[in-house]
Order: structure tokens, then sequence, then C-alpha cells
């Protein structure tokens, strides 16, 4: 029964994402590509659209491009966003190479498969996962030796706490994802249905484990750094190694490896799949290998070319990958709505004056749709406020009901009406109250979507040293501020640093693809 | 059955017409400047057209080839308009590609390459202890009787003696293979299996297919989501990555062995039973048959391919002159490597509709 309200859930989701990745193309976040780049074809330059992580190859690129005479232009999105833009045909004409961290999720969906021709991987890094070296040593680990049933073990005593990224927006939270599941549930071979129903009770302890989330593995170590009483990273061994901090394990019973496949579209020309073809072996000949384990820490795919050194060279199995898409869904599900710990966010809206007409009926659409993407066991908390706050609404998705919890906060938008001054501080210091002493068993956040400066209530002073009396979890409660309208991108930003959260700007893009963004960071 | 029908459709509509214009360019006087030759090939043919001594000994001949690289099956679903040729890694997709384009036979054949099994040292040394394999050397042969018993079983690495040594071996004994939907080695892989699973008969209608159903089945279901290309396949095991057992051409290891580099240590099994990829050309154009003639004959080209790891046919001495320093690795001649035959490209279609379902 809920097994099929999820489902059916995750299909909205999923369109949603669609919705929002299509509107990040008519209209683009800074993440996304820099401003003022058009999506016209150029001669002699390549049009990739590329996973997020690969922003770290820059140096091979500019290397690349002085060998082969063609220029990259790069567009970064998640990989599993990359895919659904694929699937919906979103990519022709407007990119002529896909470099995804791994296909394993595309090759799951046929319609976006069918986009691509000659996938060639590039280089490769499998999920590990970085520990404190103090706290290898209170665990009397062999990090050669260590399984991911020993981990488990160890976050099931309390004595291992780790942040990961979440699997829904990062390929690395995925491929975590994967390789845990894998890893607990003991399968010997693809993962079905019936090995993740099995696995169910050891993921939920496994999962407690888990203090941060995040949408990107760079503010996934920012974070990470701030709290500094976590003690390991789930990620890819490239991401892990690059810090000094960490001591590295690839748990000995497997994982699953990202290959980096650079793939042509189907629909691009010869010309254009000549330059790809060019591009690729160019990146495989030994010296642009061997750039590319040296900066970047990933494996080269060349027997001739050593890893970097700090790799270690030892072998291990890798997991197989899941082979169907109701698998590999179904695992995102039973994460998103079973496995990891629930979030717990206020929204606090600025419904002031300024918001009047075109302003508050975007906020209300955006809002709206995306309650097709919270979670079961979501607490979600609307705070507007104008001159001061105008009305606390707490919301719960119930596993057996979501609708009731849903259409509560789709009614609550609808009623939404704007006056009044801008008293952003003021709200925030109702939200941090409001949030109480946070307790650590949920993923618990602040958004603030405001299109104004402060003109009301407290000062930003008088919010910083609100915030210094903070104390405990309640201290590390994030905000993730929206540039929208005439905010200050400086106030904001502020915010965002001080109390630890990011910023997401909705002027370069739209509201409903900063409230998407932001959902991996919940 | 509608796609095919529309196909066949499409071709009775069409045929006039594509016959008229390939006859309208097999007229055309052929100049002697270099004609550029554009085709579709198998990836583990990719490197072969990329190697500047090949492009030379091409150039020297006129051509100048240029290519790009897909599944052996995948090739059926591609628009190959404005293409001189296709080079499936086999016969089966290969006549498939023929009849939709009306490609002249006999079609030309320029080399072979029997499917082996690589693994590392380790894994070959549990393989053998159990008896699924003998070895020499570097070199051995996988009993395929009994692996497939031991997949019939669901036989884990952990169940085998000698495999707690190796901290990677663990999880279902399986060998990793290409989508058999999508390329061609994970397809002669299901020819070669059934071929032996069902008592040395290949696979000649529905009810033959049914029998062996289950188990091919198994065969592809453990695996999970499956590599898409061989070239891909040997490239994570190259790099460390991957299953203990994986499914390549031979060519694949005798080039980079051709090209003296490190593989560490690597183990080549050859299936008692196996299956060769036949390299064959379908000609689309004119200058595409001339190409693929000139790939089987010209002696130059012949031991280019043969530097990268291909048998020419009725190359034998070719091959085994080329690799005499190798033959830890390699099987010069394929004596006890037994053939299996495959079966017509429809019911290797069904077979593997069925495994993968």
């Amino acid at each position: 029964m809920r097994r099929t309200t999820s489902t059916g859930r995750r299909t909205t989701a999923l369109v949603g994402a669609l919705a929002a990745a299509a509107a990040l193309l008519t209209a683009c976040t800074p993440e996304e590509r820099t401003p003022g780049e058009s999506h016209e074809p150029v001669p002699g330059t390549l049009r990739v659209l590329a996973s997020s992580e690969l922003a770290d190859m820059t140096p091979v690129w500019q290397r690349v491009e002085k060998d082969t005479g063609i220029r990259i232009r790069p567009t970064y999105m998640g990989t599993l966003d990359a895919v659904a833009l694929l699937a919906g045909g979103r990519a022709k004409g407007r990119y002529d190479a896909v470099w995804l961290s791994s296909n394993d999720y595309l090759r799951l969906r046929p319609e976006a498969a069918r986009q691509i021709v000659s996938e060639t991987p590039v280089m490769s890094s499998p999920v590990a996962i970085g520990v404190k070296p103090d706290t290898v040593r209170k665990l009397g680990w062999k990090p050669e030796d260590v399984t991911w049933p020993d981990i488990h073990e160890a976050v099931a005593d309390g004595r291992l706490t780790y942040g990961m990224t979440d699997p829904s927006r990062s390929n690395s939270g995925f491929s975590t994802l994967v390789s845990v599941a894998s890893g607990l549930s003991g399968a010997q071979s693809a993962l079905t249905d019936a090995d993740v129903r099995k696995a169910t009770p050891k993921l939920k302890e496994f999962f407690e484990g888990q203090q941060l989330t995040s949408g990107s593995s760079g503010w996934l170590a920012e974070a990470y750094d701030r709290r500094g009483d976590i003690d390991a990273l789930l990620n890819y061994e490239s991401v892990l190694q690059g810090r000094k901090d960490l001591t590295v394990i690839r748990p000995r019973d497997g994982v699953v490896t990202a290959d980096y496949p650079l793939s042509s579209l189907a629909s691009t020309s010869k010309e254009v799949r000549d330059d790809v073809r060019r591009f690729t072996d160019a990146l495989r000949t030994p010296a642009v290998q061997r750039l590319i384990t040296e900066r970047t820490l990933r494996r080269p795919v060349v027997a001739s070319v050593p890893p970097a050194t700090g790799l270690d060279p030892g072998r291990r199995r890798e997991l197989p990958f899941p082979g169907s898409r109701s698998v590999a869904d179904g695992l995102l599900d039973a994460y998103d709505n079973e496995l990891r710990r629930p979030s717990r966010t206020v929204y606090v809206l600025d419904t002031s004056g300024s918001m009047e007409g075109g302003r508050l009926d975007r906020l209300k659409t955006a809002l709206t749709a995306l309650t097709s993407d919270f979670r079961d066991r979501e607490e979600v908390t609307l705070m507007p406020f104008g001159s001061d706050v105008k009305s606390v609404r707490t919301h719960v998705v119930r596993p057996g009901d979501p609708e009731t919890g849903l259409d509560g906060i789709r009614e609550d938008t609808r009623a939404l009406s704007a006056s009044g001054d801008t008293a952003i501080y003021t709200s925030l210091e109702k939200a941090y109250e409001h949030l109480g002493a946070a307790e650590r068993d949920t993923f618990t956040s602040i958004v603030l979507m405001t299109d104004g400066e402060n003109t009301e209530g407290a000062s930003p002073e008088e919010f910083e040293d609100f915030h210094d009396g903070l104390t405990g979890a309640q201290r590390d409660v994030p905000v993730f501020p929206i540039l929208f309208g005439d905010s200050d991108r400086a106030e904001l930003e502020h915010i965002a640093d001080l109390t630890g959260g990011r910023l997401f700007d909705a002027r370069q893009g739209s509201l409903d693809g900063a409230f998407e963004e932001i959902r991996g960071y919940q | 059955m509608r796609r095919i029908a529309g196909i066949v459709l499409a071709v009775l509509l069409l045929g006039g017409v594509v016959a008229a214009v390939v006859a309208g360019r097999e007229e055309q006087d052929t100049s002697t400047a270099t004609k550029t030759v554009r085709g579709v090939i198998g990836s583990e043919k990719a490197e072969f057209f990329a190697d500047p001594e090949v492009v030379k000994a091409l150039a020297a001949k006129g051509y100048t080839v240029k290519t790009e690289t897909s599944g052996s099956w995948a090739m059926e679903g591609l628009d190959l308009k404005g293409y001189d040729f296709a080079f499936p890694s086999s016969q089966a997709p290969a006549e498939e590609l023929a009849a939709k384009y009306r490609a002249r036979k006999p079609l030309p054949r320029p080399f072979y390459s029997p499917l082996v099994v690589v693994a590392h040292r380790g894994a070959a040394e549990v393989l053998r202890q159990n008896g699924l394999a003998e070895l020499k050397g570097s070199s051995g042969t996988l009993d395929m009787g009994a692996y497939l018993k031991a997949a019939e079983d669901d036989r884990t690495w952990q169940q085998l003696k000698g495999a707690a040594k190796y901290g990677e071996l663990t999880g279902t004994l399986y060998i990793a293979t290409t989508d058999p939907a999508a390329s061609n080695s994970g397809a002669l892989y299901l020819a070669a299996a059934s071929y032996v699973a069902d008592g040395g008969r290949v696979a000649s209608d529905t009810a033959a297919v049914e029998r062996t159903a289950p188990l091919m089945r198994k065969l592809i279901q453990v695996q999970g989501a499956q590599q898409p290309s061989s070239d891909a396949a040997f490239r994570d095991f190259v790099s460390g990555a991957g299953n203990p057992l994986v499914l390549v051409y031979e060519s694949q290891v005798a080039a980079l062995l051709a090209q003296g580099q490190e593989v560490g240590d690597l183990v080549v099994l050859y299936p008692d039973t196996t299956a060769n990829s036949d390299h064959t050309v379908v000609p689309l154009t004119k200058e595409g048959r001339a190409l693929g003639e000139l790939l089987s004959e010209d002696p130059a080209l012949r031991k280019l391919a043969v530097r990268h790891g291909f048998r020419p046919q009725g190359g034998g001495t070719e091959f085994a002159a080329a690799t005499t320093g190798r033959t830890t690795y390699l099987k010069q001649q394929l004596t006890g490597v037994r053939q299996a035959p495959v079966p017509t490209s429809e019911v290797l279609h069904e077979m593997t509709r069925r495994a993968r379902g």
C-alpha cells in the first residue's frame, strides 16, 4: 500500500525534477553555467553536459584543448538530473557530448540511453569512506580489512558518524547508497527488491549515523569542517584522498566504481563526433592520464600509467550495479521515505508589501510545485513574515497518509498574502526558537526567501549576537537564503556564512529551481 | 513485431531508390585523390583504425577512414545514411545489416578473434584448484561445462577452495559480459553457453531457446547493469576495477601485449567451447566494399591487424609468427578450443530477450 503511494510520489517528483531541469535550461542558475553564455553551437567547440564533480578537470581540459585545438564548453549538472534531461529529449541541439561520472543509471532508462553513442571510460574512482585517523585507531581498524558490516557495527554502536551527499541529486551519494545496500544485504549478485527489503533494518541503523546531507561534495566538505564533531565522510576515493586529514578505506567486500565515460550524442553531426573522438583519444594518452591521476586523484584506465602516489593499488570486488530501474528507484525511494533521517525545515517566507503581484504568484507556484518532492516523515513549517512573523504553520508528511500533510501545505500556500515591511532577522530568530533544541535525529534547516533588504525588527548585529548565544545542535542549524527580487546578496551571503548554510540564486534562475536545488541539502 | 514490419515496409518502399543510388555510386569513376570513407565499427576495432600506421597504410591505398563506435547489435538502430560501411564484430548482426541495406554478398570478413575470459592470477588459481580450469603459465582453458554447473548451483567464490586468501573474491561466481542486447560479445557468450548447456546442440527454434532459458537468464541477471561495449569492460579490468572474470576478445589482450604494455598478473582463459567474433564488413557503398576487400587482402594491413591482436582469415601463421614471444598468455593454435556455432540472429535475439527479461 505505502509502496504504491511512495512510488507514485517518486514519479511525480521525477516529473517535478524534469520541469525544474527545463526551467533551469531556459533560465540557468550560476551553478549550472556562467551567465551570458548561450547554447548556440560554435564550430570547434564541444558543448559538454558534465557531472558537477568534473569541475575539477579544468586543468586537464585546458591541456587537451592545447593538444587538440578543440575547445570545451562544460555545463555542470547533477548526474541524475542530466539523465532526466537526456530522457526528456532535451539535450538534442543543446549539447554535443555527455560526460557523467557513470552511465550505470542512464542505462536503466532506455529513452536516455538511446540518446548517446560511443561511450568511452576515461578514468575511474571507487566509493570509499574517509575516516579520522583517531577514530580508526579507537575502532581498532586495519584499513585494508574493513568491510561494510564492520562500518555498520561501528555506527550501530554509536562509535561512528558520517556525512554523505544526497543520492537523488549526486552520483557519489547514489553510488554510496548502492554500495552500502549491497554490502549490508549480503547479496551475492546484483541487488533485487527482496535484497533491499531484507536489508532494511540494518540500513536504517546505518543511516542513523548520517549527520550531514548535501547536494554537492563541495558543501559537504565545508559543512564537515565546520561541524568538526563528525568522524567520517562517504564519497568517491578521489574526493576523500584530496583531503590530507582522512584515512581512506575502500571496504574489502566491494565498492561501486565511477568510470567517467565520455559519450557522443546520437543527434550530432559526423564532424562533431569526430571532434568528440579526437578529444577522447587525447584524454587517454599516457601523458594526459598521468595528469589526470596526479591532479584529480582518480585512477588511470591505461595499464602503462600507475595510479597517483597514495592510491592503494590493492584490488577490490566491483559490486554489481542494479540491472533494473525498479530496483534502483526502489532503493532511492526507500532511502528517502524510510531509511534516512527525516528532514525538518522552517520556510521563512517574505510576504511583505513588495511581494504583491507577480512575485507572490511565483512564490506560490514554486511552493506548490515543491510539495510533490516532500518525503515521508518530513516536517515542514511555513513561516510567512512582513513587519513580523505572520503565522507559524507546521505540517508532517505522514507515511500512511501523505496527502493530508501535503494538502495542508498547499492550502497555507494559497492563503499567503503580501503586506508590511521586511523583518528578516526577527523572523530568523523566531525560526530558531520554533525549532527549539533541535534534535540530532532529523536533518534540520531553515530556508529564507526574501525579495528585499531588512527594514524592520532586529538588526544584523543583534542577529549575530543571538546566533552566538545558540548552543548544541541548534547552533548547527544552517540557513539557506534565496536571492530573489531586490534582496541584497552581501546581506544574504553573510547569513549563509554565519550559520553554515549556502546561498542560492533565484534571480539568475527560477524560484522553482532554487527550492528544488535546496532539497539536496535538507 | 510492428517495428520489424515497419522496417520491412521501409526497405520495400526505399529498396528501389537505394539500389539505384548505390548502383549510381558504383558506376562513378574512382579518382586517385584520397577518398574519405566513413564507417560505424564495433568498439574493439577503434584502436586499429586510430593507429597512425594503419592510417598511413590506408592513405597509401588512397583512403582516409573515419569511424564511430557502436555496439554491434545497436548498429541496427542507427541511421547509417551517409556512411560507407558498417563493421560489426560478428556475422549475425552483419547479415541483418546487409539485408536491411541490401549489401551485396559475399561480405568481406578480414579477421576474427575468439572470445576469452580474463582473470587475475588469484581468481584463475582458485578456478584451477576447484577443477574449473587448467593453467599453463598465464594461459589456460576454462571448463565451460563445470562453469555452467557452478552457475546453475549459484556457487559463490566463498564456497570455493582457496578463495579466502583473496579479499576481492566474494559473491556469486560469474563471468561479466557486455549487454547481449547491445553488444556482440555478450550475445556470443549466450550462443556458446546455450550450445554447451543443451548438450552440444545449436539452438534452432523456440523449443531449444526454452530449454536453456532459465540458465541463460541466470547468467545475465546476476550481473546487474552491464557494460555496453567490450572495450569499456576491458578498460575497467585493466584499471583494476570491475569483476574477477571478464569476457573479452582475444584481440584486446593480444593488442595490449603487442604494445609491450604491463599487464600485471593477467591470465587468459580460453573457454573449451567458445564463439568467434567474425569481424565482417557490411559495404554500404562501393568505397565501403573496396575498403573491406583491402583490409582482407593487403599484406601490410593484415600485418597491422595482427599487431592489434586479430587473427586474419586464413592467416594462422601470420598470427603465430607475430605472437611467438607471448605464448605464455596466448594460444597460437586454437587446438582443443571448440567453436560453438552461432544461432541465426532471430533465434539469438529471442534468446537474449528471454535472458534479460
